[in-house]
């Protein structure tokens, strides 16, 4: 496909690259303990970007045999509208591509009969009488190929599962809802089967009993799935794009201590076994891994082609592109390394859990004498997230009083800013895992508000 | 094309199937400060196919190839006789309906220049960027759609529907002395080109606001009276009643369905609510579902009491209750599910309005404009985009971060006044649910006041 299109656009304009991909997913899903749906699906897409007149344009077609001059013709045209760019196409590479395992014959090739037996599996381990249960399994089976007119070229296929268990408890009034994900490029161990049915266990059976929340500026542990909420302003921040916007509160630190020094945070997209690694980006930029954060100095921000020109940079190679857009900047997977600490992904990188599932807190309660386990909040996204700024009600955490968790509280929101709080972590937990594309092991911060009705 | 579905269906052997096919046109132009992101034109088409057997399970198949129809059917059928089910899946009568449903076009966004979109845009976001020299980011986007869509089950349905949309929204940074703050105006319209233009004062309005947040304090944790503005009163309803009145989150659960009995009390007398996927011109409206139901107006809070709630075919079935007309796809790649279409709080007593509601509260919050919100059904956050202090009965000072903790059973009793100044609040964005985001919606509300609510911040 590459090769006929970038063939096509030849003459008629003065550069492009582009982006084939075919998607295959095949779902089960189990709804209240039964198995009721399975399905598939199939998706081809062709993105084409193209320089002409100095002005950039893009067209994209989901068409199983595409019209090369159409698509050609509608990239051109969307380029006269476009901004004057120049853009560092890379150019055929000298050297071969980082060999990382992306594709695993056990995902695909596993039989509708397979997922049925995983979800089965967790179905009856999860089910109890109080609570329905609903699974879902999507194993995706993806070829990309990526090329550009200066000769570059780049093609891999990639498998994905992901396993999904979710439990809602509803007595009287009380309504509980824990979930939890097996995300893999392989298919699950039956180590992680098991680390999933614990995961939801543990913290299933300690929030049957719910108990007042406290008030005040507190101690609260976020585990790997309540970080999202601090996360997120920061990969906002160290964006490539946000920076040159001008509306980074990161830009022009590099270098600068902004965080707990004993944090650095990579993106690294060779790590093996997880459905974000790839040997090269949607613009022919083979990957590497790339330093956000070290010891708590701002490393380097993350950039594509277009954005990297602009700032007078290099891509890192974090270009990513759907069908029908532009190319932008996006995450591989965002690694937490510790330094003096616990924590990284194990040689084993891929694995969900890089050891037997931890009891709740990551190992971070004894020193608190009134506090939260934050495992989720509701909203996180949705608040002017750029500032660092969160403020959001709880959707399940746990109140720990003298190193111990005493039960679920409910009615309570938590607010604070990211980077008043991770100046000073008061420490990590030995619970590092993955959660999507994001490896982290919980964190105690100090001071956190936590308001009650 | 009709005939070609039509004939698809009638060569599978399920004893249930139905077809959906999509073609759709759209247009996009995004800024990013002063600088233009993309302005492209893109054509998307596919299918989905969806049947049932009696004692087994839903087999689905999606695809953007059309070539391949017999085969995804066949597909479809055998994933469908892979899931042995002992309780089978029934689905609600609903009479075939046989039409041509074209909405008005309001301005056929595919005969209007790229180049004219572009323009309309730069005025807007040229609009926020203008306001003030703090302003040192937007993110603009214009996006039009005109999507044609074929539908064909074997009870005999045959439709053919035209859905134009619209969305214009617009975020602007402002940023002083480390702090940063964001206004988002966002138009989301299910019409044309004619129903977008001079919007300029409202992308202005947001723009001076997150340079006036800059300055503002954050509002103190805690539980006050809070008055909703119209907008956040929507976002408040949708997110606190309207995703459990949807039947698949009670229909397979006997302890939700006790929960969510009809007949129960959520709220005072004054409390009305309901979903009008009929109503006229609205981004949720549609003539039929992507069950191939026609839509209605489902009343879901009567005077407090739980009335109704939103069906597919399949969750009516389970529950002996009709059809609704809210079994939704955002598109042929995803599979029907129940949904919220126009989600309204009625409007209370004529001539009442916000002085009423404010006159007596001494400190408490108004909170306006929505950044969003979520539910996990019995907690919901709803947040605002900004907020003010009522102080001694008056509308007080600017405060940010405006966010607000509800809970089902007792935020929503203890709404105790309703305006008269209905709105339906046509914002762009959507609703996400299982995977399928942004569904087009709509929200309306009068102002509304609850006696307590919890606002997350310092303490």
């Amino acid at each position: 496909m590459i090769d006929p299109l970038i063939a096509a656009a030849r003459g008629k304009v003065e550069n492009g690259d582009a982006l084939w991909r075919r998607e295959e997913q095949t779902a089960v899903g189990f709804e209240s303990g039964r198995l009721k749906a399975a399905g598939v699906s199939e998706e081809t897409g062709l993105n084409l970007r193209v320089v002409a007149g100095g002005r950039m344009g893009v067209a994209g077609t989901t068409a199983a045999k595409p019209d090369f001059k159409a698509l050609v013709d509608r990239a051109r045209a969307s380029a006269e509208l476009g901004e004057k760019v120049e853009l560092d196409f890379p150019a055929a590479a000298t050297q071969t591509l980082p060999a990382i395992p992306t594709f695993f014959d056990r995902t695909a090739n596993a039989s509708l009969e397979d997922l049925i037996r995983i979800g089965k599996q967790l179905v009856e381990r999860l089910s109890r009488p109080d609570c329905q249960i609903n699974v879902a399994i999507e194993r995706e089976v993806a070829e990309t190929a990526v090329g550009n007119a200066a000769g570059a070229r780049g093609a891999y296929r990639a498998t994905g599962i992901a396993v999904t268990a979710d439990i809602t408890r509803i007595a009287g009034d009380d309504v509980l809802m824990v979930y939890d994900q097996y995300v893999g490029a392989d298919m699950p161990s039956d180590a992680d089967i098991e680390a999933l049915v614990r995961s939801v266990e543990t913290r299933l059976s300690a929030a049957l009993k719910v108990v007042a929340p406290p008030e005040g500026a507190l101690p609260v542990v976020f585990t790997p799935a309540g970080l999202a909420a601090v996360v997120l302003p920061l990969e906002q921040a160290l964006s490539g794009k946000t920076v040159l916007q001008g509306s980074s509160p990161l830009a022009g630190k590099v270098g600068e201590r902004m965080f707990d020094e004993r944090l650095s945070i990579v993106d690294d997209p060779l790590t093996p076994g997880r459905p974000a690694s790839r040997p090269i980006d949607d613009e022919c930029v083979p990957s590497r891994c790339t330093p956000l954060v070290e010891r708590g100095k701002v490393g380097r921000f993350v950039y594509d082609l277009e954005t990297a020109a602009r700032a007078k940079t290099q891509s890192t190679g974090n270009g990513q592109r759907g069908v029908f857009g532009k190319p932008h900047i996006g995450y591989s997977n965002v690694v937490f390394r510790v330094t003096d600490g616990i924590g990284a992904p194990g040689r084993d990188g891929g694995a969900q859990h890089a050891a037997p599932v931890h009891p709740l807190g990551g190992g971070l309660l004894a020193g608190i004498a009134d506090g939260l386990i934050v495992d989720d909040l509701i909203g996180v996204g949705q608040g002017n997230v750029i500032s660092g700024a969160f403020s959001h009600p709880v959707g399940l955490a746990y109140r720990v009083q003298r190193g111990e968790v005493t039960g679920r509280v409910k009615d309570a929101a938590v607010a604070g800013n990211a980077y008043d709080l991770l100046k000073k972590i008061g420490a990590f937990g030995n619970d590092g895992r993955w959660l999507g594309a994001r490896w982290s092991p919980s964190m105690l911060l100090e001071g956190v508000s936590v308001a009650r009705r | 094309m009709k005939d070609r579905l039509a004939e698809a269906v009638k060569q599978s052997r399920a004893d249930y199937t139905e077809i959906r096919v999509e073609r759709t046109w759209s247009s996009a132009v995004v800024f990013r400060g002063r600088r233009l992101e993309t302005a492209t034109v893109s054509e998307d088409q596919g299918g989905f196919v969806r049947v049932l057997n009696k004692g087994y399970g839903w087999g689905i198949a999606s695809f953007t190839s059309l070539d391949e129809l017999p085969r995804m059917v066949r597909s479809a059928n055998e994933l469908s006789r892979a899931i042995r089910l002992e309780e089978p899946i029934r689905l609600a009568d609903v009479a075939p309906q046989t039409a041509d449903a074209l909405l008005d076009l309001d301005g056929d966004v595919r005969g209007i220049p790229l180049s004219e979109k572009k323009q309309l845009l730069d005025r807007y976001n040229g609009a926020m960027l203008a306001v003030s020299n703090k302003i040192v980011d937007t993110q603009s986007s214009y996006r039009d759609e005109v999507s044609e869509v074929w539908y064909v089950n074997s009870e005999g349905a045959l439709l053919y529907q035209l859905r134009p949309e619209v969305v214009v929204s617009g975020t602007a940074i402002g940023r002083s002395n480390g702090n940063i703050e964001k206004g988002l105006e966002s138009i989301g319209l299910r019409k044309g080109w004619r129903s977008v233009q001079n919007f300029e004062d409202q992308f202005r309005v947001v723009a001076q606001r997150a340079v006036d947040l800059l300055s503002a304090p954050r509002v103190r944790g805690g539980a006050y009276p809070v008055i909703l503005d119209n907008e956040l009163a929507g976002v408040f309803i949708h997110e606190a009643f309207g995703h459990l009145s949807e039947a698949d989150a009670v229909y397979e659960n006997p302890q939700a369905r006790e929960m969510m009995s009809l007949g129960r009390r959520f709220g005072k007398a004054v409390l009305n609510v309901g979903d009008n996927g009929a109503a006229k011109g609205l981004r949720g409206t549609l003539p039929y579902d992507d069950e191939g139901t026609p839509t209605q107006d489902t009343a879901l809070i009567k005077e407090g009491m739980l009335v109704g709630r939103l069906h597919s075919r399949e969750t009516a079935a389970k529950l002996g209750e009709r059809p609704t007309g809210n079994a939704r796809a955002i598109s042929f790649r995803h599979p029907p599910i129940v949904r919220m279409t126009n989600t309204y709080i009625a409007p209370g007593r004529k001539g009442v309005g916000f002085n009423d509601l404010i006159g007596d509260i001494e400190l408490g919050v108004y909170a306006c404009g929505a950044f969003g919100g979520q539910t996990m059904l019995e907690n919901f956050s709803f947040t605002a985009a900004y907020g003010h202090m009522i102080r001694d009965g008056k509308v007080a000072e600017l405060v940010k971060d405006v966010v607000l903790a509800g809970n089902l059973f007792q935020t929503l009793d203890r709404i105790d006044h309703i305006a008269g100044d209905f709105t339906w609040n046509q914002m762009g964005g959507g609703c996400g649910k299982g995977g399928q985001f942004p569904l087009p919606v709509t929200e309306g509300a009068p102002h509304v006041r609850i006696e307590q609510a919890l606002i997350g911040g310092d303490v």
